[in-house]
């Protein structure tokens, strides 16, 4: 039988893949199809992957899908970017509006463990006063969630990956220390550095999940700098060799090369569990709660395509808002060329960050903020960035290429607002497995590109400072896609409440980043994952309680009777 | 690691080798010599030049050799190892590896020397060494503070080792010491710079020790501490240099049992440190059979024995004080 996980699942007869060893496999305890499981997860990312993993530590049942397939790292993973592109989600999709986002590379993931498989690893708190950011800030949406709340729930996720970060962080209340220290800087990071001691703001090594120390089977990193194409050493604190291998040992199951198309909807208005497509057919699973964690493009096409007589707008649909308010974030960068010899492309790609504009409000003309960090493309990237950017072809293109060792860059990750109009919806057309592909339409506000034109000035003056020469600025670019499935207070104004739980469906859980209801100007990752605990705890709170099946719209109506 | 050197080649391995083998080297004179100096009188492995083997504080003066040399040869293949991986970028990297060479050779001359007398050869390189040890901390000290973020947790860690170039000094000083010691005239008080000779080494390895464990600890620290044997070097040590600072102020005639003990439990250490330092090795990505990259990666394997070089001067001190209650 072929070994080509994308072809073949692997996690089936009782084993799934053992990540730490070549060739070797983990028992997994396997449910049958007319089984009813606690909890069906779709997807096994940031979102799902910790949520499996907790869920099924404390006694639930899981099975927890993915459309993906189960990587051996050790083993799948080539230091070949062109090869390394089967870590992305590139089925059909329509993009649209006015600045249509480019799908299919660092804003997707198609494997078990999600994108995370691929992330760059940087693992940022939220500003505490981004949960409210309406109320304290301005603008946005509230979340349901409090920060002293979420701050346990980050430690919680730190731990858990051994975030390697600084001694001290220079932003934002007092945080207990990273697990691991932080790594050293690479020149890239040093050029960072020198731009913000002279222009007299703070800067800091990034929490990165990679390993700075051995973790069990886990080697510390080896600053190969292939991250954002795949960790082949399992320094990488990825969903796949942390929360996913726990979650076996728990008893979860994990489904790989399986597509949900559809959540099953009895009369009653309960989620009765999904059909699944693999091995060439499909399946029906039957569950007693469903999980969506698909991500802010799959999590919406997942319900919106799951329409039935009773949620004929889809599911979780009642206050319209499902799909609505994607929220992209800025990804716009400055580069520029040192004298001496960089070599970026040399351990994580961003060992350095100020979070200043996150933190800092005075000075701004815009809503929101951004970070931005050193950054270490690999080279087939950033021939396509010379091209794409610059126009660069040819002669001129190659003749730019030999510079590669010589080029640092600063890269922002900026906040960009919730509008309705920028949304997932679904097309006519369908993809192979006859499900509706989404329609992405995208278009930034004046706040957006605001804020982007503040980030380039600011860094182009840093890298002036640093002494960089022949400057220039990318300025079309995003990453991490969040909202389309928000939390609020309000069943009016929000998809679900602050455990995830669906205001619709009682038995319905939406658990990754569709739940934003902003993004801030910090990676989302960290936060998913906190969520997913934070979910997890209610969920197991709520069962002792026997309240798991008691709608969340009925505990919301008593709230505010009283 | 502060270049990401990933490119190596096979000389850095050839090179770690050869401080091995010096460290080895030196380790196994060092145990043939306490023999022929012991003045239980066993089997000489070295003919003595002069009849007095059994002069206490020659016998002393030699155990120091050889602790300056346990020191000078962790020094040795320390700074190979670690200046190959700095790819001896400033010249002046070269000079821990001939100043502890050197000081090797010499300690070695000294361990198997009975005589009763100072050598001008020993002193100079032993003064060298001390020097050099002084100028390397400033060098290293510049080199932490030059870069951005001056001192810093990065800076500290990722940047010259402030505290390894003590290793030499205390290399040097234990040296000049054993040199003070061994030209005492018989019948009086061994003295260094007129203080009493036993109870003023007790100080300096106690401090020493100290130093070396700050060193540890920052690293160790670097490392998360995330194998608990790592705390040995931060936990035992001071308890080590508080009992030689208790016997450094104790009046005479005290036997200080515990404390030569515990200088042995330090020695022990200082030696295992080697193979829990070849275990940390073996946890890095590819283990032993990547040994090339794994020994620049991996922890330091000969910088633990450093501990041991201190352990065995303190025991040699405080066997001199034994033997002479008022040094």
């Amino acid at each position: 039988m072929s070994d080509n996980p994308q072809h073949t699942p692997r996690a089936r007869r009782g084993r799934a893949p053992d990540v730490f060893r070549p060739g070797g496999w983990v028992p997994m305890r396997e449910y049958g199809e007319d089984e009813t499981v606690d909890f069906a997860i779709v997807g096994t990312g940031a979102g799902g992957g910790t949520l499996a993993c907790k869920l099924a530590e404390y006694g639930f049942s899981v099975v927890a899908f993915d459309a993906g397939p189960y990587f051996r790292p050790l083993e799948d993973f080539a230091s070949d970017e062109s090869e390394q592109t089967k870590l992305y989600w590139t089925d059909d999709r329509i993009v649209d509006g006015a600045n249509p986002l480019q799908l299919g590379s660092n804003n997707s993931g198609k494997a078990v463990g999600g994108s995370t498989v691929h992330f760059a690893m940087v693992s940022l708190r939220f500003r505490p006063e981004w949960f409210k950011s309406r109320s304290l800030l301005g603008y946005g949406a509230d979340w349901p969630l409090d920060w002293r709340e979420m701050w346990n729930y980050y430690r919680e996720v730190e731990q858990a990956l051994k975030i390697a970060g600084p001694v001290n962080y220079p932003w934002g209340p007092p945080r207990p220390r990273y697990p691991y220290r932080a790594h050293p800087l690479n020149a890239a990071a040093r050029v960072l550095a020198k731009g913000c001691e002279a222009l007299g703001i703070g800067w800091t090594e990034t929490p990165l999940a990679t390993l700075s120390a051995p973790r069990g089977l886990a080697h510390p990193c080896v600053y190969r700098g292939f991250c954002v194409a795949g960790c082949s050493t399992n320094a990488k604190q990825s969903a796949l060799v942390t929360w996913i291998p726990r979650a076996l040992a728990a008893g979860a199951e994990i489904r790989d090369l399986a597509m949900v198309g559809r959540v099953e909807v009895d009369a009653a208005g309960r989620a009765t569990g999904v059909h699944f497509h693999r091995d060439g057919t499909w399946h029906f699973q039957r569950a007693r709660h469903v999980v969506v964690a698909g991500y802010a493009i799959e999590t919406p096409r997942l319900l919106l395509n799951s329409t039935n007589g009773q949620f004929p707008d889809g599911l979780a649909n009642s206050s319209g808002l499902v799909g609505e308010n994607l929220m992209a974030q800025s990804n716009q960068a400055v580069w520029g060329l040192m004298d001496q010899e960089i070599r970026s492309y040399k351990g994580p790609p961003s060992l350095a960050i100020t979070e200043h504009w996150n933190y800092e409000d005075k000075g701004k003309d815009f809503f929101g903020g951004y970070s931005y960090m050193s950054q270490g493309p690999l080279p087939q990237l950033w021939a396509n960035t010379q091209m794409a950017a610059r126009g660069l072809w040819g002669a001129r293109l190659m003749s730019d290429m030999q510079n590669y060792n010589h080029v640092a860059g600063l890269k922002i990750v900026g906040e960009m607002l919730p509008q309705e109009n920028n949304r997932v919806t679904l097309a006519d057309e369908v993809d192979q497995f006859g499900l509706r592909i989404p329609r992405v339409t995208y278009s930034w506000c004046d706040n957006d590109k605001r804020l982007i034109a503040h980030a380039l000035k600011f860094m182009t003056q840093a890298l002036e400072e640093a002494d960089a020469r022949d400057i220039w600025t990318q300025e079309d670019d995003t990453c991490h896609l969040n909202g389309t499935a928000r939390m609020g207070s309000d069943p009016a104004r929000s998809v679900v409440n602050a455990d995830c739980r669906s205001w619709d469906i009682p038995n319905l859980w939406i658990c990754d980043g569709s739940v934003f209801p902003t993004v801030g100007g910090a990676n989302p990752s960290l936060t998913i994952q906190a969520i997913a605990c934070r979910t997890a705890d209610r969920i197991r709170d709520l069962a002792g309680r026997g309240e798991l099946d008691q709608p969340a719209r009925r505990r919301y109506a008593a709230q505010t009777a009283q | 690691m502060t270049e990401f050197d990933t490119d190596r080649g096979s000389l850095n391995a050839g090179l770690a080798i050869a401080g091995l083998l010096a460290g080895s080297v030196l380790l196994l004179a060092a145990g043939r010599a306490p023999a022929n100096g012991h003045r239980n009188g066993r089997a000489a492995a070295l003919p003595p030049r002069r009849s007095s083997r059994k002069r206490p504080t020659v016998v002393a003066a030699r155990r120091l050799n050889r602790a300056a040399g346990v020191l000078a040869a962790s020094v040795l293949a320390d700074s190979s190892v670690e200046h190959y991986r700095g790819s001896f970028k400033n010249k002046a990297m070269y000079t821990p590896l001939i100043v502890s060479a050197s000081t090797l050779a010499t300690s070695l001359h000294g361990t198997a020397d009975a005589r009763p007398a100072a050598h001008w050869f020993r002193d100079a390189t032993y003064l060298t060494a001390a020097v050099s040890g002084l100028i390397g901390t400033g060098f290293h000290i510049y080199n932490v503070g030059k870069k951005v973020g001056g001192f810093s947790w990065q800076n500290f860690f990722y940047g010259a080792p402030i505290g390894a170039p003590m290793a030499i000094l205390l290399s040097g000083l234990l040296g000049f010491c054993s040199e003070r010691v061994r030209e005492s005239r018989k019948g009086t008080r061994p003295e260094i710079f007129q203080l009493p000779a036993g109870r003023t080494m007790a100080a300096v390895i106690g401090a020493g020790l100290l130093g070396t464990s700050g060193e540890a600890g920052l690293l160790h620290f670097r490392g998360a501490f995330h194998n608990p044997f790592m705390l040995l070097p931060v936990t035992l040590p001071p308890l080590g240099a508080a009992l030689l600072g208790r016997a450094a102020l104790a009046g005479p005639g005290q036997q200080h049992r515990a404390t030569r003990w515990w200088m042995r439990v330090l020695a022990a250490m200082g030696f295992a440190g080697v193979g829990l330092h070849a275990y940390g090795v073996s946890r890095n990505m590819g283990g032993w059979r990547n040994w090339s990259q794994n020994i620049l990666n991996g922890p330091p394997l000969p910088a633990p024995p450093s501990f041991a070089g201190l352990a065995l001067a303190g025991l040699a001190a405080l066997e001199l004080m034994e033997d002479h209650p008022d040094a």
